[in-house]
């Protein structure tokens, strides 16, 4: 399990962007981290990875199953980034460095933390982009050549190439249209359930987040202000904010 | 008595080296005070559409009308004119909007660039635009370099296409980057304009976002009109197989996602029915281009499955 307490973090301009927030992951569930923009989602997951900007100040802790994070050294929690948990950004679309195939790509983050020859390394390139619905010989493209709901794939892929036990997605899914995004949706799915791996996921959309996650978790100016079970939680929300999240949604729907 | 305010016909548009047309014979009018949808994907023409609308872009074959009057032989100092009774909002906030200006300026400078002597009555009605849309009155004076988020570009954008009382509001994806809640605020200000008597053409992929914004939609998949007709039909009863998978691939509150789609890649040049790229059925007729079919005054299908929507 990987657990977030009592996380609060401070820009370096005094922004308080995270107040006391607490979450829970479990292995193979999906988690949605659902909020408007401003309401801290990314800084939370970013915080507790260690990689907010010079200068921010993070508070309380993070454990990955027993492990603590920040009682760690630099160089073990660069170890635990990658192999233990592995983040896919937002906005895919310019995360691949652009002068590179992205077999290059692979290779980097596989030689960093794996030890393995490059001739094994390219055989697990090409079996984690089959697992994300792409053919072996996407290795040889560079990212222009790559519609955006390709990059994504690829993207998650990358995120799984040491095997980590939980996957953080900042919104994997805006700008792709919505037939992309339910493939998307469903390989993430897919991907908890074969490998026992738990993914938090941070949305703004909560009609997204409740077809997809099995838990939410509503952030609200800093705070994680909700927290249950998909199904639950949209019949009876409790806080007002919550409350105004469904109804708005609903009327849409009506 | 309505009047047209846009129409369009046989429209088809060729970009150099690229194979695939993107617009093809796409055909629909516009009338005054009616609002219509585009909607598709990435890719599918609505924005290239918008474009040649606007004159900004002019087609490989068919026609254009605005306001009655063909746009292939108007230019200059007449185009301008025609256009001044149009308002577009483009897609990326973060281009569409000047940076050295405020967001009071950038909202009334549409109004006063044609007339200067309205710049005070401009600045109040900017003023009670911005506070409709949220925009809290701390920022109006702030330059827009200095970090408006998309979506706060996204309400600014929309305030300096109303200012001009436009008869035609060309919105692209106006509302793509805002939370629920303010995303009200843009559906309600755009309503009010609707009502009285504006016309606007929406592009959307949203066919929720589509059904709450307008009565008639056209969906397009690469360049070509799949289904068109009322939009509370196309999401309740959608006919073509690729509105279908658009309405199943919506999220909606507490319901799994399922989406059938196949893909399967083309061949280049390929003439046939373009959406066998990603067709879950896709029959031997389909290496033919299916005609659009009217099946009542208001719906036309272009599939080989039709109006049963039964597959062989």
């Amino acid at each position: 399990m990987m657990r977030i307490s009592s996380l609060s973090a401070t820009y370096p301009n005094g922004f308080n962007a995270v107040k006391k927030a607490d979450l829970k992951l479990s292995s193979g569930e999906i988690l949605a981290l659902v909020g408007e923009s401003g309401s801290g989602k990314s800084t939370l997951i970013y915080a507790s990875l260690g990689l907010l900007p010079k200068g921010s100040s993070v508070s309380g802790k993070v454990f990955f199953d027993d492990i603590e994070f920040f009682a760690l050294p630099k160089e073990g929690q660069r170890k635990i980034r990658w192999k233990k948990v592995s983040l896919v950004l937002q906005g895919t679309m310019s995360s691949f460095t652009p002068v590179l195939t992205i077999k290059r790509q692979f290779l980097e983050a596989m030689e960093e933390h794996l030890s393995l020859t490059p001739g094994e390394a390219m055989a697990k390139a090409v079996e984690l982009l089959e697992e994300v619905g792409l053919e072996g010989n996407f290795l040889a493209r560079y990212p222009h050549e790559m519609s955006g709901g390709q990059k994504q794939r690829c993207a998650i892929a990358m995120a799984l190439c040491c095997d980590p036990d939980y996957l953080l997605a900042d919104e994997p899914t805006t700008a792709l249209d919505v037939i992309t995004q339910a493939e998307i949706m469903n390989l993430l799915k897919g991907i908890a359930k074969r490998r026992n791996m738990g993914i938090l996921m941070v949305t703004h959309d909560l009609a997204l987040a409740s077809s997809t996650a099995d838990e939410i978790c509503v952030m609200y100016q800093g705070c994680t202000i909700e927290t249950e079970r998909s199904d639950i939680i949209i019949k009876s929300p409790k806080q007002p904010h919550t409350i105004a999240l469904v109804r708005s949604l609903s009327m849409m729907e009506e | 008595m309505t009047e047209e305010v846009a129409s369009v016909e046989s429209l088809t548009l060729t970009f150099d080296k690229i194979d695939a047309p993107a617009l093809a014979d796409v055909s629909f009018c516009l009338n005054e005070g009616e609002s219509l949808a585009l909607v598709g994907e990435s890719g599918s023409g609505k924005t290239s559409l918008l474009r040649l609308l606007l004159g900004l872009l002019r087609p490989t074959r068919g026609k254009v009308r605005l306001f009655g009057q063909p746009l292939d032989d108007v230019g200059g100092e007449e185009l301008r004119r025609i256009r001044r009774k149009c308002s577009y909002i483009p897609q990326d906030p973060f281009g569409g909007l000047p940076p050295t200006l405020s967001p009071l300026q950038a909202v009334v400078e549409p109004l006063i660039v044609t007339r200067p002597n309205l710049k005070y009555e401009g600045t109040n009605k900017a003023k009670e635009l911005l506070s409709d849309l949220g925009i809290e009155e701390a920022l109006w004076n702030r330059k827009l370099v200095q970090g408006f988020s998309g979506g706060q570009r996204q309400r600014i954008m929309l305030a300096r296409a109303l200012i001009t009382d436009p008869k035609l509001l060309l919105a692209d994806e106006p509302t793509s980057m805002q939370d629920v809640s303010t995303r009200m605020d843009l559906i309600n200000l755009l309503k009010v304009y609707l009502k009285n008597g504006m016309s606007m053409i929406f592009v959307t992929h949203d066919l929720l976002l589509a059904k709450a914004m307008t009565l008639r939609g056209i969906v397009l998949y690469r360049g070509r009109m799949c289904e068109t007709g009322p939009t509370h039909l196309l999401l309740r009863d959608p006919l073509h197989p690729y509105t279908k998978a658009l309405v199943s691939a919506l999220p909606k509150l507490g319901k799994p996602i399922e989406v059938k789609v196949k893909r399967r890649p083309l061949p280049v040049g390929f003439k046939g029915c373009p959406y066998l790229a990603l067709c879950p059925y896709g029959f031997d007729r389909c290496k033919d281009l299916p005609p659009m079919k009217q099946l009542s005054d208001a719906r036309s299908v272009a599939c080989f499955m039709g109006d049963t929507s039964q597959g062989t």
